[in-house]
């Protein structure tokens, strides 16, 4: 495996892959430390056994059967759309309109309702194994798209993601055994906004490769449009903070 | 079981879609590069790459815009 596609595939498969196996292990860790770790363990196992078919089954039939430029078109759309969703989000977060997101707050209302839900000692924890199954496997289907999308430009770029998204779980998945604490000091909105202006990024430079362009220098371009992407984010930054008044907080559906 | 399948369309549609008009501006604004790309002959042809980033730049500001005009209406 070369550095441009360990560079192009791997790292931002890392770093957005990080972001999610974050908050599947806060709840996991929810689970665990009020209910037992057996049942929340066999649900994440399950969960990742689950998402392990739909990777190979669905990753390997696209990279291998669909035409290359009708891949990228098709996976360059959809990371469009996917970082896009991000990208808005995470300046409407820093731009004080969406409440930041909080891992600890999440762990201890999760916490609450599982203590609330009670547990039988004989029987097996189905309600714990189900809660996490469900986080797992959600923020799972995620980590699924991510390493899909930027494994589509080959079986090389396809290992790369896979790599990228597997350190990332083995190294959040180590820190929160290790620690036994949701990993509030990851930087999550900060990971998030970046991972939406990369995931933005590669979205348009992989549709306009798939309608048939040629970007110059190819991959040189990239760190361009990113460019272009930060710039709008942090002017829309600024906008926002014009615009609303302080302290106006609101939910993101109701804007 | 059908809570959880149901949860999975949810995630995954929601993955795409988190504001309606920002997803049809995107969808529409590939389709403009795609025509261009597909009927502009060699130079204009290569700039549809560049005109799809523009477009997309403006619908992020735009629709980043209308939800900070709307945020402040609900604020009061």
């Amino acid at each position: 495996m070369d550095l441009t596609t360990l560079a192009i595939a791997a790292t931002p498969s890392f770093i957005a892959s990080a972001v999610e196996f974050v908050e599947a292990t806060t709840i996991v860790l929810a689970v665990g430390v009020t209910r037992g770790w057996r049942a929340p363990l066999a649900g994440a196992a399950l969960a990742v056994a689950t998402l392990g078919a739909i990777v190979a089954s669905l990753g390997v039939a696209l990279v291998t059967l669909v035409p290359r430029h009708l891949l990228l078109g098709l996976v360059g759309a959809l990371l469009l759309l996917f970082g896009l969703r991000w990208l808005r989000k995470a300046v409407l977060r820093f731009a004080g309109i969406v409440a930041l997101h909080d891992e600890d707050e999440i762990y201890r209302r999760e916490v609450a309702e599982l203590r609330a839900q009670g547990l039988t000692r004989t029987e097996w924890d189905w309600v714990g194994m189900v809660v996490s199954y469900k986080a797992v496997l959600l923020e799972g289907v995620e980590v699924a798209f991510i390493v899909i999308a930027f494994g589509a430009k080959g079986v090389a770029a396809m290992n790369a993601a896979i790599v990228g998204a597997l350190a990332a779980g083995v190294l959040v998945i180590a820190l929160a055994a290790v620690l036994r604490h949701p990993l509030t000091a990851v930087p999550e909105n900060w990971m998030k906004f970046g991972v939406g202006a990369l995931l933005s990024s590669f979205g348009v430079f992989w549709s306009a490769e798939g309608a048939g362009t040629e970007w110059p220098g190819d991959a040189a371009s990239i760190p361009l449009i990113l460019g272009a992407f930060l710039i709008a984010s942090w002017l829309a930054v600024r906008m926002l903070a014009l615009i609303v008044p302080r302290g106006a907080r609101l939910e993101a559906r109701n804007v | 079981m059908s809570s959880v399948l149901r949860a999975i369309w949810d995630n995954t549609y929601g993955l795409l879609v988190d504001d309606g008009q920002l997803a049809i501006g995107a969808i529409v604004a590939l389709a403009i590069m795609w025509l261009i790309a597909a009927t502009t002959p060699s130079e204009g042809h290569d700039n549809a790459g560049w005109l799809l980033l523009g477009l997309v730049v403006a619908l992020v500001l735009a629709n980043l815009y209308r939800a900070g005009r709307n945020a402040r209406r609900h604020a009061g």
